[in-house]
């Protein structure tokens, strides 16, 4: 009895051993009768808090990439409600063809989204980088948008940076836009000043519209699929020449806010420039001649 | 409260954190995952008690498999390797070394320290996988997590050492 104890006390991890070992592997192959060992998994209070404490980390972690998804589709949204609106009115009023081949097209484009990596807002000539360039297929002359509205057009183009030139810029930025639901057209400048507010010239005299009303972008300018919300008429003045109307237009884009925007970049835009520079050129020789 | 138990304790909590948050969520290949908490037990040093090594071993893979629904799964393979560390430490101490010498790159020697950490590595991904499979055997899946496994463990403790050695 006393070599026993003895032994015991001298080789007693082992028997702990063999107990831990014995816990352990009953555990294990208990396993399957699940609801006896639910203390022992993840579903007990302890392990659920912990991880929903790691998920609410994690869940930071994403959302960048949230936020962008976001942005494109609030964007696809905002163009869609657009088009439906335009339908809708072609479908109470009348509406020629072409211009429904036209809003056809619009589900080609394609969209680059980016983040606005620098910005100004307090000179006369802003500009803007962005983080996509050539290796994302940004081109000059492309238009940029956000989700809630116009941004500007791409002016210079590296490889994985791109310089837009806003709306805010008072020598470079000249936008053909239009006034929804009449079609009137004009040419969206600013003067400085107010990041919040520009203007939209060469509105003809006999045009009719209120303020109140909305102004985006009528597909003209081939850097715009038409429907890019620009902003809301808030003043309407006389031209200097008096042969047309300036709007005052509240933009929808806060300039000063700016993060998430997405390039629009369109084959067939291209091929219309190309196009319209053939035409151009032929012209010249026609007249050569 | 010794200095040495609250060291170890601050380790446990180290390597549970690191193994449930980072480490256990790593599948390479779908089969290679780092088992990095094998590593707090090969850390014990010569002549700890042999019990406690045993619990703080059985005592952290518990832990991890109640945070990974593997209930007994690293608990009985961490015990095992608790339980054969202090003899197995024996075989590759030098002979004039200090009496509670703690198994390192700096104090084993590089080569040494191989020798000692590589078995014991192989043995824990071996037990871990053995039993993880022990319904249905697929004998080379079962070899691809072993040693994928194996390889990542050991790539991060000597990553770990040589951290420390300098």
């Amino acid at each position: 009895m006393k070599n026993l104890l003895e032994f015991l006390g001298r080789h007693y991890h082992w028997l702990i051993f063999v107990l831990l070992e014995a816990v352990s592997l009953a555990l294990l192959f208990s396993y399957n009768s699940y609801q006896n060992s639910v203390w022992f998994s993840s579903a007990n209070a302890l392990a659920g808090h912990f991880y929903q404490w790691t998920s609410a980390v994690e869940s930071y972690f994403s959302l960048t990439k949230v936020n962008e998804d976001l942005t494109l589709r609030n964007y696809y949204l905002e163009r869609q409600v657009t088009q439906l609106r335009r339908l809708y009115a072609e479908a109470t009023q009348e509406m020629d063809s072409k211009e429904q081949s036209g809003l056809d097209s619009l589900s080609r484009y394609q969209l680059i989204a980016a983040k606005v990596v620098s910005n100004e807002l307090g000179k006369m000539d802003n500009l803007m980088t962005i983080d996509k360039g050539q290796a994302d297929g940004v081109e000059v002359g492309m238009g940029v948008a956000c989700g809630r509205g116009i941004v500007g057009v791409t002016y210079l183009v590296s490889d994985h940076y791109s310089v837009v030139i806003p709306v805010l810029n008072s020598h470079s930025s000249r936008i053909s836009c239009a006034i929804r639901g009449y079609g009137y057209f004009g040419v969206l400048r600013w003067y400085g000043e107010d990041a919040a507010y520009a203007y939209v010239e060469d509105i003809p005299r006999h045009a009719r519209f209120k303020r109140g009303d909305w102004v985006e972008t009528n597909g003209y300018s081939s850097i715009f699929p038409p429907g890019v919300l620009v902003g809301q008429i808030v003043e309407v003045y006389n031209a200097r020449d008096g042969l047309s109307y300036k709007l005052k237009v509240r933009l929808t884009t806060d300039f000063g806010n700016l993060r998430d925007v997405v390039v629009i970049s369109d084959r067939s835009i291209a091929a219309r420039m190309r196009v319209m520079q053939a035409a151009r050129d032929s012209l010249k020789l026609n007249v050569r001649e | 409260m010794s200095e040495d138990f609250l060291k170890r304790l601050g380790w446990f909590a180290l390597f549970f954190l690191a193994q449930v948050v980072v480490l256990g969520r790593i599948h390479l290949f779908h089969y290679a995952t780092p088992l990095l908490y094998v590593y707090f037990v090969a850390m014990f040093p010569r002549n700890h008690a042999k019990w406690a090594v045993l619990v703080w071993s059985f005592l952290l893979g518990l832990l991890i498999d109640i945070f990974t629904n593997t209930p007994g799964l690293a608990a009985a393979s961490l015990t095992v390797i608790a339980a054969i560390q202090p003899y197995y430490l024996e075989l590759y101490v030098p002979r004039d070394s200090a009496e509670n010498l703690q198994p390192a790159m700096k104090t084993l020697g590089p080569l040494k320290f191989v020798y000692y950490i590589l078995p014991l590595v192989l043995l824990y991904c071996v037990l871990f996988y053995s039993l993880e499979m022990f319904t249905f055997f697929n004998a080379l899946y079962w070899l691809l997590c072993v040693a994928g496994s194996s390889v990542l463990t050991l790539a991060l403790i000597f990553t770990i050492e040589v951290g420390r050695g300098r």
